[in-house]
């Protein structure tokens, strides 16, 4: 089962589409609603730091988003110079889709990529079932809102330490000790460009996750 | 002699997006999340507007709320209160969130390992 649409910059992309699914002939051919339920998973992390390319690395669907890309004037607000060549961002969600059966689909959702859309939050996490928190070694203190945001609300998380071209390589410990996050909290390596990276992270999110509820299901 | 169209994203594009919706911005249903799914029921009608009709087309197959705005290039919130719309006029039915047991979780964890 893949998407019935696809867009490079996931604008209204059904609009781009020449053709439009065929419509069933008649009422015998209406299908019931298969039940076919969703898990929701949200990826976080500052602005630049590569949560759209975290989704796009495993999602069977190119990246989708709701909202439409920041303009350049944004640029001063957000010193994109430290964020190398990025020319884009979200101001909304950017998600991709993982089909997990004929009964379950995941969703990836990028968080938006700056603080001032952190009332969007809520909405996004809502429901989510953990969370994966990107981090850049040059920039740590730019995931700090969201590591608090999800120590608060008590949504499961993992973090990714993302390395790009050029940053020093701190070993994990150095890391966790930088971001303090707690000693049970998983922190990996993650190459958001690399697929196998991504999947790793995931995995290491979702194993923490069934640790987290196979003990509370413990007496 | 062409006449060059105005770049997309210029002002004269810009039409509120909750004109769609009569400036409904809350879905009557609030149970909708963004990653709840859609799907069509019922026999197809021709009483529906356009991004009603669109939105019916779209969603034989399951797809998520998210998905729909994606596809429509409307706002989250707009896509929330058509589809609330649609529920109500019988057309399409949504999937109430399941709970996540442990096997669906290591269900999750054998597909994206083998991704």
């Amino acid at each position: 089962m893949s998407g019935p649409f696809e867009s490079a910059d996931g604008r209204g992309a059904w609009s781009a589409s020449a053709t439009r699914p065929p419509r069933p002939a008649d009422d015998h051919a209406v299908p019931r609603a298969r039940r076919v339920s969703s898990v929701k998973l949200v990826v976080a992390g500052g602005f630049g730091v590569g949560k759209t390319t975290f989704v796009s690395a495993v999602s069977e669907i190119p990246p989708l988003t709701t909202e439409a890309a920041m303009t350049s004037e944004s640029k001063e607000v957000d010193d994109a110079s430290l964020v190398g060549t990025k020319t884009t961002t979200t101001v909304a969600m950017d998600f991709g889709r993982i089909t997990v059966d004929d009964a379950l689909v995941m969703y990836l959702f990028g968080t938006p990529g700056q603080e001032r859309f952190a009332f969007m939050w809520d909405d996004l996490c809502d429901g989510a079932l953990g969370a994966v928190v990107l981090a850049d070694t040059r920039r740590l203190a730019d995931s700090f809102v969201a590591l608090d945001y999800f120590e608060t609300r008590d949504t499961p998380f993992v973090v990714g330490v993302n390395h790009f071209p050029g940053s020093y390589h701190y070993p994990i410990p150095e890391v966790r000790e930088a971001l303090g996050v707690a000693p049970h909290i998983p922190v990996v390596d993650c190459d958001a460009r690399n697929r196998q990276s991504v999947k790793v992270a995931l995995v290491t999110l979702l194993q923490h996750v069934y640790e987290l509820r196979r003990a509370a299901l413990v007496p | 002699m062409t006449h060059e169209l105005p770049p997309r994203g210029t002002p004269q594009d810009f039409v509120r997006p909750f004109v769609i919706t009569g400036g409904r911005t809350r879905a009557a249903d609030t149970s909708l999340r963004m990653e709840t799914m859609v799907q069509t029921v019922g026999k197809p009608r021709d009483d529906l507007n356009f991004e009603k009709a669109r939105i019916v087309d779209e969603c034989y197959e399951p797809i998520s709320i998210a998905e729909i705005a994606a596809g429509l290039g409307v706002p989250l919130g707009v896509a929330m209160v058509i589809v609330g719309d649609l529920v109500d006029d019988g057309c399409l039915e949504t999937t109430d969130p399941v709970e996540i047991e442990l096997s669906t979780i290591t269900r999750m964890i054998e597909r994206v390992r083998a991704l």
